[in-house]
């Protein structure tokens, strides 16, 4: 039996916490409100206090795998929706997708979680380099 | 004939900021206001639409070069030039 394992295959990890308490700060009209430019309308309608901070969160998490310093983060194009079984997913479109692209990520996964008045977030994926195909098996048995 | 410059704009963004901080009195034009912290990836929304309403100007987000935001200087030689 042999293992092929690609030697630079690396897993990125992001993280982040957002206090529920700057959740009504971001919807003063004064603010923009900012949650506006935040959240697509999608997650406004889904999202109380905590679950858009917790979405917040989640979507500096995921910035955080790209490795970018050049833009801001792209939150309208990063987009945390229910998916199978109430976990969260990542929509990623426009920029976003184009940053994981670039930044060689595999499929996102996130976890989301509340207390204290805090949400935090945690995303992780593996960065392929360009030069291997994302659809190829890393491993293989013989 | 002088060519006074106009500073309504950017101190508005400074008192802005300054209004978040209400340990600070004062904010140099040279700090840098991200990495101090005292702008962070919140804020920094907030920050766009508080330039927005001082320049009168629309900022497309998507488009957003970070480094215009580093100071008070490099804000306004950006949004108020």
């Amino acid at each position: 039996m042999t293992q092929v394992r690609p030697a630079a295959v690396l897993p990125r990890v992001g993280v982040d916490l957002v206090p529920l308490s700057r959740i009504p700060q971001l919807l003063t009209p004064g603010s923009g409100p900012a949650l506006d430019r935040m959240l697509t309308p999608e997650e406004r309608r889904l999202s109380d206090e905590a679950g858009a901070a917790g979405r917040l969160a989640a979507k500096e998490a995921v910035f955080k795998l790209f490795g970018a310093t050049a833009g801001p983060l792209p939150w309208l194009a990063t987009e945390i929706l229910p998916g199978p079984g109430g976990r969260p997913r990542v929509r990623l479109t426009g920029r976003a997708a184009h940053l994981a692209e670039e930044a060689g990520l595999g499929p996102i996964d996130v976890s989301i979680s509340h207390d204290g008045g805090w949400a935090i977030a945690v995303a992780a994926a593996v960065a392929v380099p360009p030069h291997i195909p994302a659809h190829v098996d890393e491993r293989e048995t013989s | 004939m002088s060519s006074a410059v106009d500073t309504t704009g950017i101190e508005k963004v400074r008192d802005w900021i300054l209004g978040r901080h209400p340990d600070r009195t004062e904010l140099a034009f040279d700090v840098n206001i991200i990495e101090s912290r005292l702008v962070d990836s919140l804020s920094f929304v907030e920050l766009v639409y508080a330039i927005e309403d001082a320049s009168g100007a629309e900022i497309d987000f998507d488009t957003i070069d970070v480094e215009d935001f580093q100071t008070l200087n490099t804000i306004q030689r950006a949004f108020f030039a």
